[in-house]
């Protein structure tokens, strides 16, 4: 959900951009974009959508994560040559590489979800489980491989919500907003 | 998408090719980052 304001904001500075350099902007043609859609709805069905999600099994939904971005590898390497891909690829590579070597699930710490759900009662969430629908396994730092590929950092306070995200998603939000900015540069090149 | 953004323009009159482009890029951009991204929120995650 975070990310999507990296969307926001990379379209926002490429238009503005754009209508600085007098030109049009330029939004760049994708290819292979039905394989994200072939990766993603499983994905939506998992995580997002929660009369779904709460009747998909864990071991299914871990399975459907880790397969949809490996398909999702292949979109970025189909765009790779458009600005900001390589960026996204090494993003979506380390969040693939992190929950591949902790059992198919992000995994995140009982502290992080503490932070995030300050309201709820202290024996809310458990070791071992999942949190909520999303993609995160709640897990010891100790027994997290690669612990500083995920779900760690913390939006700020004054932010309207609260959220944890990884190195690989800030890497996935810098590409999309190289992306979006470079489609209002003067001499775009795809 | 080349043959979708002029069938989608030609249905309506001042929408340009350009502009169903970029709807696109950022519709597959959205799912990109839906499914690529990881991040732990409340919204999906409170309980």
């Amino acid at each position: 959900m975070i990310l999507l304001l990296a969307i926001a904001a990379g379209l926002i500075a490429g238009l503005a951009r754009a209508w600085i350099n007098k030109r049009p902007y330029q939004a760049s043609e994708l290819k292979w974009v039905w394989v994200v859609v072939l990766a993603v709805i499983p994905q939506l069905l998992a995580f997002h959508f929660s009369g779904a999600a709460k009747r998909i099994p864990d071991d299914l939904a871990s399975f459907i994560l880790v397969g949809s971005q490996i398909l999702l590898l292949f979109f970025v390497w189909a765009n790779c040559k458009l600005p900001g891909f390589y960026v996204m690829g090494l993003g979506l590579g380390l969040n693939l590489l992190v929950i591949a070597l902790n059992r198919g699930w992000m995994p995140i710490s009982l502290e992080t979800v503490q932070s995030l759900t300050p309201d709820a009662p202290p024996d809310t969430w458990h070791i071992g489980e999942r949190f909520g629908i999303s993609k995160d396994l709640i897990l010891p730092v100790v027994e997290t491989r690669l612990w500083y590929l995920s779900d760690r950092f913390l939006l700020p306070h004054w932010f309207p919500w609260r959220a944890a995200y990884s190195l690989g998603d800030i890497f996935i939000a810098i590409g999309v907003f190289w992306l979006l900015w470079a489609s209002g540069a003067a001499h775009h090149q795809e | 998408m080349n043959r979708v953004t002029r069938i989608l323009s030609l249905s309506a009159a001042k929408i340009t090719p350009q502009h169903i482009q970029l709807f696109l890029l950022i519709l597959a951009l959205s799912l990109f980052v839906l499914g690529a991204g990881a991040p732990g929120d409340t919204i999906i995650g409170g309980r």
